[in-house]
């Protein structure tokens, strides 16, 4: 049950794109149509998922204060918090590079439709952010870790997605030219946030 | 390019958030109040100026197999370094304890990275220094500019000083994040209705 | 020079890695107690505030003075109210917010967590007690100072992690949400003895206050943190009162 509603909350409540804005370069560039954006949103969830778990174990066995206590009693006095950062990009940037050739090498026509965005995700915030905020909420186990990033990933997707097909038929519509693309976008990321926050109250 | 005009392009004609679309997501959330806003946007000058002067030093010799992570590497330090003084600097210790995780993402602020790529990889260290300073301020003016109308309207202050009368009832609009969103799509519709050469088709 | 052979990129890396290493270690060493002393002294502001000394326009070092001269004794209490170590009155006696958490997992039950609850008296017989719970977007923890009489509310003082700036940072920022809570009573032996009640504390009720209007969510968070906290409490306060009584 806990599964479930950290999941649902993961997606609506603590929305990547609508509550914290991570990501926010790649989801303005890369949603102009319908098909790049779920090129897009399908690798970041992917990405997601594998390196949060991946940053979680790294965070509970290496980095919080006094996480070294399983390797000797000696090393539970050290404090290597100051690494999160450095180590947690360290991980994403080595895992999308990881699976770019892979792809590449095996999944040849995933790659053209998926690869060219690998490298995009290793710079994307919504990534390293999820990191960060696995950090602040203490989850128990790494399952909590997993079922977080798999929603925080599929809440980013449905977002871009969702961007994507407004701004398919907003390219007919009449807008002012100086807000024409980018400046509609943007106001309109803003509504749509906005809508979102009917979410915030649910308690599950 | 003159030096001149590296300095001058970022901050209007080629400004990072309005015109290049680059470094949205912390200018979203850390304009609730002037001061946050200001912490961050020198943080993020500090990063960006050092982090296209130190690439600038090393653009000769980086493998380009490991490029982006010897890149994420030196710009990641330079974010720690700037956490771990903000945190011991009496002043800003409160101010860096409310941009929490926002500190952390200026790593993957597309500002930095962008400059780097764009700029220190094939230019000299003091002009990549110029131009990341520039791009910072850039980021930084818009970031102030935000943060003004959103403290002013939202919390009737500024710098956490009174200055709306008395009895001012607060514009909860204005303090929820999707509001900074709409306040960045003005500002560019402002900025565009000037320059007509930046307008889209 | 070949910058792309095998042999030359693995140094290269090494080279980075041990130098950005080293520089981020030096840092961390250096930089580590002036952090420290940053933290503590915000940790003693917060419980200074609570109690109504003042400290506003102090620096760190005068705080500490400030707490060093005020404080009586501090001690940690188990589940029945008794006593089980003094914390001594030095300057690193302080629960900080990490170890609230912790005190927290103790107290909903939590495997693996020893309870040991903080008590601080001040020399004129005022006691803060911190709280620690869920707010909207994270942790929202602070301290409550009570009475020599085990009841009234001297003052609070509330901290959080990521509340929205305006409405949930309230709890922190706002004085006159902390102003709310000065002078009302804790209504022991009573469920919950404090609430923090949406649309408005019926007039009368001296063991609630009124919500924040639009942070429902955090409001109701830090109610349901100070009630659970109270009850931990509940053993030892009640002894207090009893002896006063006799």
């Amino acid at each position: 049950m806990e599964y479930i509603s950290l999941f649902v909350k993961s997606i609506f409540v603590d929305n990547m794109i609508f509550a914290y804005f991570l990501g926010m370069c790649s989801y303005l560039a890369v949603s102009k149509n319908v098909k790049t954006a779920n090129g897009l949103g399908l690798a970041v969830i992917f990405v997601l998922f594998c390196t949060l778990p991946l940053n979680y174990l790294l965070d509970k066995f290496l980095l919080q204060p006094g996480a070294l206590a399983w390797l000797s009693p000696k090393l539970a006095e050290l404090d290597l918090s100051f690494l999160s950062f450095i180590l947690f990009i360290a991980v994403i940037a080595a895992f999308t590079q990881l699976v770019e050739m892979v792809v590449e090498r095996f999944l040849p026509s995933l790659y053209s439709s998926l690869g060219i965005y690998l490298p995009l995700i290793a710079v994307n915030c919504a990534i390293l952010g999820g990191s960060l905020f696995m950090q602040q909420k203490d989850f128990v186990n790494v399952g909590e870790s997993a079922v977080y990033a798999l929603g925080s990933g599929i809440g980013w997707y449905l977002a871009i997605v969702f961007l994507a097909a407004i701004r398919e038929k907003m390219a007919y519509s009449n807008v002012p030219r100086p807000l024409k693309g980018i400046g509609i976008s943007f106001i309109t990321v803003g509504l749509m946030g906005l809508a979102f926050m009917i979410f915030m109250g649910i308690t599950l | 390019m003159k030096l001149k005009d590296t300095f001058l392009t970022p901050l209007l004609k080629g400004n990072p958030i309005t015109v290049l679309v680059l470094g949205v997501c912390s200018a979203l959330a850390v304009t609730v109040t002037l001061k946050g806003a200001i912490v961050m946007a020198l943080s993020v000058t500090v990063v960006t100026g050092l982090g296209n002067f130190v690439l600038s030093l090393l653009r000769k010799g980086i493998p380009n197999r490991v490029r982006i992570i010897v890149q994420l590497v030196v710009v990641a330090m330079l974010v720690i370094l700037v956490d771990q003084i903000l945190k011991s600097i009496e002043a800003t210790f409160p101010i860096d304890k409310q941009l929490s995780v926002y500190i952390g993402l200026i790593i993957t602020n597309c500002i930095v990275m962008g400059r780097i790529e764009a700029f220190a990889l094939g230019n000299k260290p003091f002009p990549s220094l110029v131009d990341g300073l520039a791009n910072g301020l850039g980021y930084g003016l818009i970031l102030v500019v935000v943060a003004f109308f959103r403290e002013l309207f939202g919390s009737g202050t500024l710098f956490g000083l009174q200055v709306m009368p008395a009895g001012y009832i607060t514009n909860n609009l204005v303090i929820l994040p999707p509001f900074a969103l709409i306040l960045i799509g003005c500002i560019i519709w402002a900025h565009r209705a000037f320059d007509k050469e930046l307008q889209e088709k | 020079m070949n910058t792309n052979g095998n042999i030359y990129t693995i140094v290269y890396t090494a080279i980075i890695v041990v130098v950005v290493a080293g520089l981020l270690a030096a840092a961390a060493v250096f930089l580590k107690p002036a952090q420290q002393a940053n933290i503590k002294a915000e940790t003693i502001s917060q419980m200074l505030q609570a109690a109504q000394f003042e400290t506003e326009g102090l620096n760190n070092a005068q705080k500490l003075d400030k707490y060093a001269e005020e404080i009586d004794h501090a001690f940690t209490i188990d589940s029945k109210g008794a006593k089980i170590k003094d914390l001594g009155v030095t300057r690193d006696n302080i629960e900080l917010v990490d170890g609230l958490k912790a005190q927290n997992y103790a107290i909903s039950g939590k495997s693996g967590f020893a309870l040991g609850l903080p008590v601080y008296v001040f020399k004129n017989g005022v006691s803060i007690i911190p709280c620690y719970g869920a707010g909207l977007w994270g942790p929202v923890w602070g301290y409550i100072a009570i009475e020599a009489d085990g009841t009234t509310i001297k003052g609070t003082y509330f901290d959080h992690d990521s509340e929205t700036a305006g409405l949930g940072a309230r709890i922190k920022d706002d004085p006159a949400f902390r102003g709310l809570f000065v002078g009302k009573k804790i209504a022991w032996g009573s469920r919950p003895q404090f609430e923090i009640i949406k649309g408005g504390a019926p007039a009368g009720q001296e063991n609630a206050i009124d919500a924040i209007t639009g942070a429902t969510i955090t409001s109701q968070g830090l109610g349901k943190a100070i009630s659970t906290w109270l009850q931990a409490y509940e053993p030892y306060f009640s002894s207090i009162i009893k002896a006063e009584e006799e």
